[in-house]
């Protein structure tokens, strides 16, 4: 391992994290200037509201969230299991099902390509809103499987990805999927091109999903627990693969995960969400060494690793008396 | 050290592998678990660690005769002293052996029969073994449901009604009920959040405590292995390819495989990178030993 340029990458990440500080502290500004135009973030939600209607009664899943994320950056979304990280990311397409509804806020995407949109108000059959899912934003899910058809090609379904958003030949898409695979690590890219979603491993299934996210040229890409139903050491690689293609592609990710790991290594950004409210924010280095708050800290504490870490200095304790 | 509980020797589990064609010639096998040994001691954990596909599961399996082994020994120490090889007894003779050595699973979803109420799941052991019936198995049921963090009035729900982290207590009242002294998780805490895994991992360290309890920890999570067994054992391609005490393992690695495992864990500290480049690593690694 080139351990020199892997050194230097992380230095040049923590001086990165100085101006990030300040873009964050104009992110938490309640009446963000409309007119910052150059340096205003990607993404920006504000005051998002998204609310269930069941016949129990109503269930506000995500209640007045915001937040922000800049071009090519990566916020982490973290919070237990039914704390409303996975609602928020699907509200940013528009794809909360009824009975959820979004009933207040706006998602603003300063698109390059297509300028200014608030995705929370678009009409449901605009076209923009089309654009938006898989063109401009688009998502990886948990479970690679559910994901894939089962009965068509993966070469085929990354090929649908490119025709329904642009306007090339069936010839031109195959060569930009098999160039797509290529660079998502699939080594045999022409013979995978024709096999089924149950011929993949899982590590190659979410590689598959990668490339179908990516090959549109997203500028935001939502990675809703990407990793968690694989092993360390995929992980690792598709972790990797995500960062690579960042840097490569430019895109910016919001990264939905239980995993303060994952977030420690992946994200510039962090957003703790409890019972469907942003609880805490910052960088993740500010974060996850000084949690402000206790919620942030009983999180933190349960990991193995802390409680690891407690336990050993317990024991060095009761040894020394 | 005292005598172990547990000492298994040489243990092996072949898959036949068939050619293609309606005939279903083996062309081969797929050795899942090869020569596996190890001990474990009344009232230790030990972890089996290692990635999907590594044999941990099988061996587990193989263990408690879920699966037939192909060859080797697993020698029980029961209650009363005797020593048992668990590879070769008979089903008959298995019966009575299976209550003190228990499975907790990974996915308290589909471990769960979303038919049987609570006092059913959690009771059917007693039921099956002829231990207990009426009042004294109703009693037996809401004891140990107490002990696990549930509520005796719980028994006549089904599991549907209960979190992922209720279910696996429930698996663990389950496997707890029999007063088994070895008991085998597998994944037990997988597919928990991180603060549940936790309070089910403080669970088992309790009852380990009070039970006397020895576990087989079956997992691919480092960072769980590392707060809760004594020692671990990495496995890869059936292999045991290091067992060491947990801090020889997490402080000084001997193996190449468990250096590159454990750089693959994501670290909640910023300032420790994790390594991103696993996928050549090993692939030198096989480069090398082949």
């Amino acid at each position: 391992m080139n351990f020199s340029a892997e050194i230097e990458f992380f230095a040049n990440r923590a001086r990165m994290a100085a101006p990030r500080v300040a873009g964050l502290a104009k992110m938490s500004d309640p009446t963000p200037s409309v007119s910052a135009q150059a340096s205003s973030p990607l993404l920006e939600v504000k005051n998002l509201r998204v609310s269930f209607f069941t016949r129990d009664g109503v269930v506000g899943a995500v209640q007045n969230v915001s937040f922000a994320i800049g071009r090519g950056r990566t916020l982490a979304l973290v919070g237990e299991s039914g704390c409303g990280k996975s609602v928020t990311a699907s509200s940013l397409l528009r794809l909360v099902q009824p009975p959820g509804r979004i009933i207040g806020g706006r998602i603003l995407l300063r698109s390059r390509r297509e300028g200014e949109i608030d995705i929370a108000h678009l009409d449901e059959k605009s076209g923009l809103l089309f654009k938006v899912r898989g063109g401009l934003v688009s998502m990886i899910f948990q479970e690679p499987m559910t994901a894939l058809s089962p009965v068509h090609t993966v070469g085929s379904q990354v090929d649908e990805a490119i025709l329904v958003h642009q306007d090339v030949s069936p010839a031109a898409a195959r060569r930009l999927t098999l160039d797509m695979l290529q660079r998502v690590g699939i080594a045999d890219a022409t013979q995978r091109y024709h096999q089924y979603p149950h011929e993949l491993s899982g590590g190659l299934r979410q590689r598959v999903v990668i490339a179908m996210a990516l090959v549109c040229r997203p500028e935001l890409l939502i990675a809703d627990e990407p990793t968690t139903a694989l092993d360390v050491t995929i992980q690792a690689q598709i972790l990797g693969l995500i960062r690579t293609l960042q840097r490569e592609i430019g895109f910016a990710v919001l990264l939905i995960t239980h995993d303060f790991g994952v977030v420690a290594q992946m994200a510039d950004d962090v957003a703790v969400m409890r019972h469907g409210e942003i609880v805490e924010r910052g960088t993740v280095r500010g974060v996850l060494k000084n949690p402000e708050q206790a919620y942030t800290r009983t999180l933190l504490d349960a990991l193995p690793s802390r409680r690891y870490a407690a336990r050993a200095a317990l024991m060095r304790r009761v040894d020394g008396e | 050290m005292s005598e172990p509980l547990l000492s298994v020797r040489g243990l092996t589990k072949h898959f036949p592998l068939y050619a293609p064609g309606v005939r279903r010639r083996v062309a081969g096998v797929s050795k899942a678990v090869d020569d596996v040994s190890f001990e474990l001691a009344p009232g230790e954990s030990l972890g089996l660690v290692g990635e999907s596909g590594s044999g941990k599961t099988t061996t587990a399996r193989c263990i408690l005769r879920a699966m037939d082994p192909t060859a080797g020994e697993v020698l029980f120490r029961l209650p009363d002293g005797r020593r048992v090889d668990l590879a070769v007894l008979s089903s008959r003779e298995l019966k009575p052996v299976r209550q003190h050595a228990q499975m907790i699973f990974q996915d308290p979803f589909s471990s769960l029969n979303p038919r049987m109420t609570v006092r059913d799941i959690v009771g059917e052991p007693l039921v099956i073994h002829r231990l207990a019936r009426g009042a004294e198995l109703d009693a037996r049921v809401s004891e140990i449901l107490q002990r696990v963090g549930l509520k005796p009035e719980h028994r006549s729900r089904y599991p549907h009604a209960f979190s992922g982290g209720q279910r696996q207590r429930i698996g663990i009242a389950r496997a707890l009920i029999m007063r088994p002294s070895l008991i085998v998780c597998d994944e037990a805490t997988s597919a928990l959040d991180v603060s549940v895994q936790a309070q089910v991992l403080d669970l088992l360290q309790e009852l380990q405590r009070e039970f006397r309890l020895t576990y087989l920890f079956v997992t691919h999570n480092l960072d769980v292995v590392r707060g809760f067994c004594d020692r671990v054992a990495v496995m890869r391609k059936g292999r045991i390819v290091e067992l060491a005490s947990t801090a020889e393992i997490f402080s000084a690695p001997q193996h190449p495989y468990t250096k590159i495992l454990l750089s693959a864990v994501p670290s909640p500290d910023p300032d420790l990178p994790m390594n991103f480049n696993i996928g050549e690593e090993l692939a030198r690694l096989d480069a090398m030993t082949s």
